[in-house]
């Protein structure tokens, strides 16, 4: 309804808490398990391996006890995106490979059993893929998530690694995401009342640049004011760079955790060096022959 | 008492290595001891704010030195011990926290000092327990309240188990409900647990309860004292730019009329007291009704803003929809001065957002200049046009580079011609008392902070509306700052007629400046009449979290006890001692 209400709703990371099992998981478990996943998804090559993942992946959701609900709203926001990218694939796809029964062509338009199976593994890829993430940010902290991300990256300081300050960095961009979102309203609210005018000229990038540079320029010498202040209160805080810091929460993975992420990996490497037939082999394997 | 801070002829300059420093503090000389609240003042650019960050070793002197039990501030092998020994707390809540969670925020200092995770709990749980936030532990700091975001960077400082506590003007972006929070919970740590507190603060009221008042001018050190004694010296006071909060000034003149009188009085309750106790010696003259004086009131024209049964919920249609208004009705006629009070979460806000279409109805009509503002065929731009609206510290909102193009956005998006839009820029810079051949080259982000607000008012006043809604015009200025602005405002009041909706938790400045209050309390109208109607009510505004101003309280409890007769409250100081004199003499 208003103008100007699009950022109060701002939520990155959203957590939901429900004491499950998963939510328990020491995060770096959590992180390499949702990388070696992530991988083993993302290179499935059979439309049956990666429906194995999107159901592994949703037994993961069931465990975890978040309503299918919260992990479609991720599909949902990507929903236009996705729409367009599959749209094309399905539609010119079908000129990459001359082999193949074609279903449907018209003119330069050409439907393959091609392009059909390509955007079918897709979908099922990247469907796995979104509630994946999800799943990893609903069941953590951001706190956890920075954490665990330091620990894990704590091995290639000796590289040259910031893992401290990339955590650190990570965690201020993340509390201030609202405050921005705040402030970025109230700019926008101020400058309209002198007149600005918000609406979107795709059509006239060079107009569109000018009515919005009143409001990213407040923005951006606050955010250095904020940034600015923000250095004086931590180091008045006694704040010196992280060396001989100690941590509040303290990360204490056990058996469990080292399981997890094990059985991920497992499933990587097994889903990479398995052969998987492919559906068509399955189904004619069991007595269906559509093809 | 032991000392714990000690300045030594402090010397300290901005930018020193260039060619021409901006002297800050010329020689200051201060001593505080273990367990003292001592608070400091000044106007705009005293110094006070580059003073307090020399007592954490966040500046270092260019001459002179500081010592922190003993340890010289440039000793950098004891900056730690320095830090967490005095510890300090900043204006601005939003840009002090690190954490998304309050208690990992509150660890970040013992993280810092290396300290091991079991003892880090402890401070924290500790530190929560002081401040009283052990129930919001688990929040996200973006959920809180200005004062409990404030108690949050406290009990981060605490967590450093510091023997003083510096707070750099710490209440100055706070409503009058966080204020109060944040200063009985400084109260109650110097007085419990014993630690020193050094407080700075434009808002008088907060020195009253200090046990000692230092006063700074122009880098320097220029009055110190105990408030009592420092209050006394009104005129040496204005000329430093700071003034006694209204009580003790009325004390004061009480004292000049006649002297039996104390000259000082830091509180309501002091003060009735004090005159209670000399009155009572008296030959009692039968008290005489005093008539209000009634304010010359503008004839009601049109409304100018006409509000039907509004409603307007905000996050509609998610489990967190809060309803912000509920059925209020309220009419603004034009050409009046109308001041909207309100306690935080009241609606206040969202009310006034409707008035220049920011916000539109989700029930109910809003009716500006003849306009129904939720028509879907209105002209939103043309309305604005006519409708300005300032917005709190509008000056975080300036853009250009220089001063003349910030005035100028407004009227160059209504697409005037250059000539006109040059007049217009012109007449706004001068109602805010700025020289337009001075100031149109200047650069924006060089000015001070009062003058950017000015300028930033200036903007909106370009536009010559006919309607202004301002949202807290005078929050964090200083009283000089304060004065100066209403009085500009009140002058394009008068001469451009322009209506004036002012939002404000200053009961002082709505007392003296608006024709009309209105009260709004949970998303409706709770009160509404002019000031002496509506501060004579004063029980309800109690009731609503809201005040009446000092002066107007003592006289009312002074009336309680039958000092006085009068059929109204008593709103201005001169009045007050108008009255006090007649029934006294």
């Amino acid at each position: 309804m208003s103008e100007f209400e699009l950022l109060r709703n701002v939520t990155i990371g959203q957590y939901l808490p429900t004491g499950s099992a998963i939510h328990r998981l020491d995060p770096r478990a959590k992180l390499l398990g949702g990388l070696f996943l992530v991988l083993a998804i993302a290179l499935a090559g059979s439309v049956l391996e990666a429906t194995l993942g999107l159901a592994l992946v949703l037994g993961l959701a069931a465990l975890s006890r978040i309503p299918l609900g919260y992990l479609l709203r991720g599909i949902r926001l990507a929903l236009p995106i996705l729409v367009l990218v599959f749209g094309l694939s399905l539609l010119f796809r079908g000129w990459d490979q001359a082999a193949g029964a074609v279903y449907w062509e018209w003119g330069w338009l050409r439907f393959t059993r091609y392009s059909v199976w390509l955007t079918g593994l897709s979908l099922i890829r990247i469907i796995a893929l979104i509630f994946l993430t999800s799943l990893i940010t609903l069941t953590s902290t951001t706190t956890e998530l920075t954490q665990g991300l330091e620990k894990l990256l704590e091995p290639f300081g000796r590289f040259g690694v910031p893992a401290h300050e990339l955590a650190l960095v990570n965690m201020i961009a993340l509390r201030f995401v609202p405050t921005l979102a705040e402030e970025m309203e109230r700019v926008m609210k101020a400058q309209a009342s002198r007149g600005a005018d918000f609406r979107r000229r795709f059509h006239r990038p060079d107009q569109a640049a000018r009515a919005y540079l009143p409001l990213i320029v407040p923005l951006f010498i606050n955010s250095f004011r904020r940034a600015e202040e923000l250095a004086s209160a931590m180091e008045a805080r006694c704040y010196l760079g992280g060396a001989g810091r100690t941590r509040f929460v303290v990360l204490r993975g056990g058996w469990k955790d080292l399981l997890a992420a094990l059985g991920c990996g497992l499933y990587l490497l097994g889903s990479q060096w398995l052969a998987w037939p492919s559906l068509r082999e399955v189904l004619r394997g069991l007595g269906v022959n559509w093809f | 008492m032991d000392s714990i801070i000690r300045l030594r002829n402090v010397h300290y300059a901005y930018d020193s290595h260039s060619a021409d420093p901006i002297p800050a503090l010329q020689g200051v000389d201060l001593t505080i001891h273990d367990g003292e609240f001592v608070t400091i003042v000044g106007h705009n650019g005293s110094g006070k704010s580059t003073l307090a960050r020399h007592l954490n070793a966040l500046l270092l002197p260019d001459r002179g030195e500081v010592s922190i039990k003993g340890w010289k501030t440039t000793d950098l092998s004891r900056l730690r011990e320095i830090r967490s020994t005095v510890g300090m707390v900043f204006q601005n809540p939003d840009n002090q926290i690190v954490a998304t969670i309050v208690e990992e925020d509150v660890a970040f200092g013992p993280e810092n000092l290396g300290i091991p995770p079991g003892e880090i709990r402890e401070r924290v749980d500790q530190s929560l327990e002081w401040t009283g936030l052990t129930e919001l532990r688990h929040r996200a700091p973006h959920l809180l309240s200005g004062g409990q975001k404030q108690r949050v960077c406290i009990a981060g400082v605490l967590a450093l188990r510091p023997q003083v506590l510096v707070l750099d003007e710490a209440t100055a972006m706070l409503d009058p409900q966080g204020r109060r929070q944040v200063l009985d919970l400084v109260h109650r740590l110097n007085r419990e647990h014993g630690i020193t507190i050094v407080a700075i603060t434009h808002h008088m009221e907060e020195a009253v309860a200090a046990d000692r008042l230092v006063v700074m001018s122009q880098g320097k050190i220029a009055l110190e004292g105990p408030p009592r004694k420092v209050f006394r010296e009104r005129e040496r006071m204005e000329q430093l730019g700071v003034e006694a909060p209204p009580i003790s000034q009325l004390a004061g003149l009480l004292h000049d009329w006649d002297g039996r009188f104390p000259p000082d009085a830091l509180s309501i309750d002091d003060f009735v007291t004090a005159v209670l106790r000399e009155s009572r010696f008296q030959t009692r003259v039968p008290p005489r009704p005093v008539a209000a004086p009634a304010r010359p009131k503008p004839e009601p024209g049109e409304p100018a803003i006409r509000v039907q049964d509004l409603e307007h919920y905000y996050l509609s249609g998610t489990p967190l929809e809060t309803k912000a208004l509920d059925g209020l009705s309220m009419e603004v006629g034009a050409g009046e001065i109308v001041g909207i009070m309100g306690a935080t979460g009241s609606g206040k806000s969202t009310l006034v957002q409707h008035f220049n279409a920011l916000l539109r109805p989700h029930r109910g009509q809003v009716e500006v200049l003849g306009q129904d503002t939720a028509d879907p065929k209105a002209d939103l731009r043309a309305l604005r046009r006519r409708v300005g609206f300032v917005f709190q510290q509008p000056e975080s909102q300036l853009f250009a580079h220089y001063v003349g193009d910030d005035v100028a956005y407004g009227p160059r998006n209504a697409g005037w011609s250059h000539r006109e839009v040059r007049l217009r820029v012109q007449r706004a810079m001068q109602a805010v008392g700025l020289d337009f051949e001075k100031f149109k080259d200047r650069l924006t982000f060089a000015l001070s902070g009062g003058q950017r607000r000015r300028v930033a008012l200036a903007g909106v006043l370009a536009l010559e509306p006919e309607i202004l809604v301002l949202d807290e015009p005078t929050a964090g200025l200083d009283p000089a700052g304060c004065r100066q602005l209403m009085e500009h405002l009140l002058n394009f009041h008068r001469t451009a007629g322009t209506t004036l909706v002012l939002v404000s938790h200053d009961m002082e400045q709505l007392a003296q400046s608006c024709d009309r209050l209105v009260a709004v309390a949970a998303g409706r109208l709770a009160l509404s009449g002019a000031p002496h109607a509506v501060f004579n009510q004063r029980e309800e505004l109690h009731r609503l979290g809201l005040g009446l101003p000092a002066v107007t309280e003592a006289m009312h409890r002074l009336r309680e006890h039958g000092l006085f007769e009068s059929d109204g409250p008593i709103l201005e100081l001169q009045q007050a001692l108008a009255v006090l004199q007649e029934a006294l003499a």
